[in-house]
C-alpha cells in the first residue's frame, strides 16, 4: 500500500501532535568529564589522557578502535560524521527541534566498553560514567532518562551498579554494551546483571556499534570497506546477541526480564524468527529449557527502530512490522547526534495506522520503560 | 497537556537548523518586479557576495536556496534534502567524488571536483550544476534560475 508523502506541512503538523519518546540518544563523555567522579587509582589515568584531542568514539586508554571509518582512505565531505551533544541544555534544546518529548541517554565513548581489555579499569569507567551521568544529565523535567551501563568484564560490580541506581527515579533501564563483547549475552557469566535487572523491574537494552575487533561478528577485516562493515557487524551483533539469549536460556531462566534491541533496524526481525523456528524442528535438543518455539521469545524483545530502512515503498516497513508483530514492540529511536541518526519526519511518511503509528513514536516506549508521560517511573 | 515536555514551535525550515549555524547568517532576498513569464525574481545580494568557488543560503521569502557560484557559473538549489529535510546547502565545503566503470577498469577517480555537495545530515551527494543526487538515479533537486545581471544577482522563483 502507498500513499503520497506528506508536504513537509502536513509531517509538522503530525509531529507537533504526535507524543514522542526516542529511545536512543547519545551524551559526549570524555576522560576530562569522567575523571572526577571515579575511584582512585583509576582517576589518575583518566586525568592523564584529559587533554588528548578529541577523536571521534576514537580515543587510546579510553575507547579504543577504530569504528569511523579510518581503516580507510578518508575523501574529503561535509558530512557532519562526528557531532556530538555535550550538555542537557544542549540536548534539550536539538530534541525540541526534533519535536520529541523524551529522550533516553546512551554514551558516547562507552558505546565500545568492551573493547577495553582491563577488567578493573572497565568497571571504573562504567562506575564513574553512571555517577557522572545522573549528577550532569539526568533530568526528569526536562525528558532526559538515563540507562545504568552495565560492564560486562565484571558481572558483580555491574549488578552492583543496578542496585545502587535501581531506585533513582531518572535512571529507568540498564544499558548492555555489544561492540567487541566477548562471550555473548547469552553466557551464564552474565547472570549476576539479568538477575539483578529483573529483580528490580528495569528493563535492558542492548546497542552495539562497529568496531573492528578480533571477536565475533566484529572480525571483519576482511571487508574493504565501511559500508560492509556497518552494514554488517553493527547488526548481525545484535542479532548474535539475540540468538545466544536464545540458546543458552536467557529468555527463560529470567522470565520477567524486558530485553530491548537498538541500532539494527528491523526489516531482520522476520528473518531471524523464521530461521530460529526453522532450526528448533530439527535441534530442539539443544534448547530443552525451551518451552515455545524461539520466535515466541523474539516477538517479546523491543527493537528500536534506528537506522530505519528506506525502500522505495515506505509501507514495506508496515509488512515487515507485521511479519514479526512489532505493533506493540518497536519504538522510535532517533540516534540524535550520530551520523546516521533518523529524524521523525520519516516516520511521517510511512503509512501506519494513526494508532500503531502513536505505538511506534511513543506508547511502546512508555510501556517498556514502565513510565508515564513525564518521564516518571510508574 | 498537563504533565508533558513543552515543545518549541519552529517554523517549517527553521533557522537553526541542527547545524548550529549562526542565526541571522542568511542574506534576506528583496523582491524585484515579476518576470514576463509571471515568475517572482528577488534581488539576493550583490556579486560580492557570492564571489567564485563559494556558496551561501540566502533567505527568499521564507524560502531557503542555496546559491552556489562554481567556476563561473551561478546556480541555485533548495536548501531542504530530498532525504530527510537536511540543510543540504549549509555544507561547509564544496568536494567532489568517486566514480568507478569499465571505461577506468573499474577503478575509482576523482570526477566532478569543486561541484558536488554532501549534505551535513547523512552524507547524501548531489551534484550542483544539475541537482542530480550521485546514490539515487531518480532522485533530482529542483534547480532555480540565478543569473547576474549588473550590480545584481537575481533568482526566479
Amino acid at each position: 500500500m502507498t500513499q503520497a508523502a506528506p508536504t513537509h506541512l502536513e509531517t509538522n503538523a503530525i509531529l507537533e501532535d504526535l507524543f514522542i519518546v526516542d529511545t536512543d540518544v547519545h551524551v559526549h563523555e570524555s576522560p576530562g568529564e569522567l575523571a572526577p567522579y571515579a575511584d582512585m587509582p583509576w582517576r589518575v589515568a583518566l586525568e592523564n589522557i584529559a587533554d588528548r584531542p578529541e577523536t571521534y568514539l576514537d580515543i587510546p586508554s579510553f575507547s579504543p578502535g577504530v569504528s569511523d571509518g579510518s581503516y580507510q582512505a578518508k575523501f574529503p565531505t561535509a558530512h557532519e560524521g562526528a557531532r556530538m551533544v555535550w550538555t542537557k541544555e544542549q540536548m534539550r534544546t536539538e530534541l525540541n527541534q526534533l519535536d520529541i518529548d523524551l529522550g533516553l541517554l546512551f554514551p558516547d565513548h562507552l558505546l565500545k566498553l568492551p573493547v577495553l581489555t582491563q577488567t578493573d579499569y572497565a568497571a571504573a569507567i562504567a562506575r564513574a560514567y553512571n555517577r557522572w551521568l545522573v549528577d550532569k544529565w539526568t533530568s526528569q523535567k526536562d525528558g532526559l532518562l538515563g540507562l545504568i551501563v552495565a560492564c560486562p568484564h565484571d558481572p558483580q560490580d555491574a549488578a552492583r551498579e543496578i542496585e545502587k541506581y535501581a531506585d533513582h527515579p531518572e535512571m529507568v533501564a540498564v544499558y548492555l554494551p555489544c561492540a567487541g563483547l566477548d562471550p555473548l549475552w547469552g553466557n551464564p557469566k552474565y547472570h549476576p546483571i539479568f538477575a539483578a535487572a529483573q529483580y528490580h523491574e528495569l528493563p535492558v537494552l542492548l546497542h552495539s556499534v562497529t568496531v573492528t575487533h578480533p571477536v565475533f561478528p566484529f572480525n571483519n577485516h576482511g571487508f574493504d570497506t565501511e559500508l560492509a562493515r556497518h552494514t554488517t557487524s553493527h547488526t548481525f551483533s545484535i542479532m548474535v546477541n539475540l540468538v545466544d539469549m536464545v540458546t543458552r536460556g536467557t529468555f527463560t531462566r529470567f522470565p520477567r526480564l524486558r530485553v530491548a534491541v537498538s541500532e539494527a533496524g528491523i526489516t531482520w526481525m522476520p528473518w531471524l524468527m523464521m530461521r530460529m523456528d526453522k532450526e528448533y524442528t530439527e535441534r530442539r535438543r539443544d534448547v530443552p529449557f525451551l518451552k515455545e518455539k524461539p520466535s515466541h521469545y523474539l516477538k517479546q524483545v523491543y527493537v528500536c527502530t534506528q537506522p530505519i530502512e528506506e525502500p522505495d515503498d515506505l509501507g514495506d516497513l508496515v509488512k515487515a512490522m507485521e511479519l514479526y508483530e512489532g505493533e506493540n514492540t518497536t519504538m522510535f529511536a532517533s540516534d540524535w547526534p550520530h551520523h546516521d541518526f533518523d529524524h521523525p519526519m520519516k516516520f511521517a511518511q510511512v503509512p501506519f495506522s494513526d494508532e500503531v503509528r502513536r505505538k511506534v513514536m511513543g506508547e511502546n516506549a512508555l510501556r517498556f520503560l514502565n513510565i508515564d508521560r513525564t518521564g516518571r517511573k510508574l | 497537556m498537563s504533565g508533558t515536555i513543552k515543545k518549541s514551535k519552529e517554523s517549517i525550515q527553521a533557522e537553526d537548523t541542527l547545524v548550529r549555524r549562526g542565526t541571522g547568517a542568511f542574506l534576506e532576498a528583496t523582491p524585484l518586479p515579476p518576470a514576463e513569464n509571471g515568475r517572482k525574481r528577488y534581488r539576493v545580494g550583490g556579486p560580492e557576495d557570492f564571489p567564485d568557488n563559494s556558496h551561501r543560503v540566502v533567505d527568499v521569502d521564507g524560502r531557503q536556496l542555496g546559491v552556489f557560484h562554481i567556476k563561473g557559473n551561478l546556480y541555485a538549489l533548495p536548501n531542504i534534502c530530498p532525504h530527510m529535510t537536511g540543510p543540504v546547502c549549509e555544507a561547509d565545503i564544496l568536494t567532489g567524488s568517486l566514480q568507478a566503470s569499465d571505461e577506468t577498469d573499474w577503478k575509482p577517480e576523482w570526477v566532478h571536483d569543486g561541484e558536488v555537495v554532501v549534505c551535513p545530515w547523512h552524507g547524501l551527494e548531489f551534484h550542483v550544476p544539475t541537482g542530480q543526487c550521485l546514490a539515487f538515479e531518480h532522485i533530482r533537486i529542483r534547480r532555480y534560475k540565478v543569473t547576474r545581471e549588473g550590480d545584481d544577482i537575481v533568482v526566479e522563483i
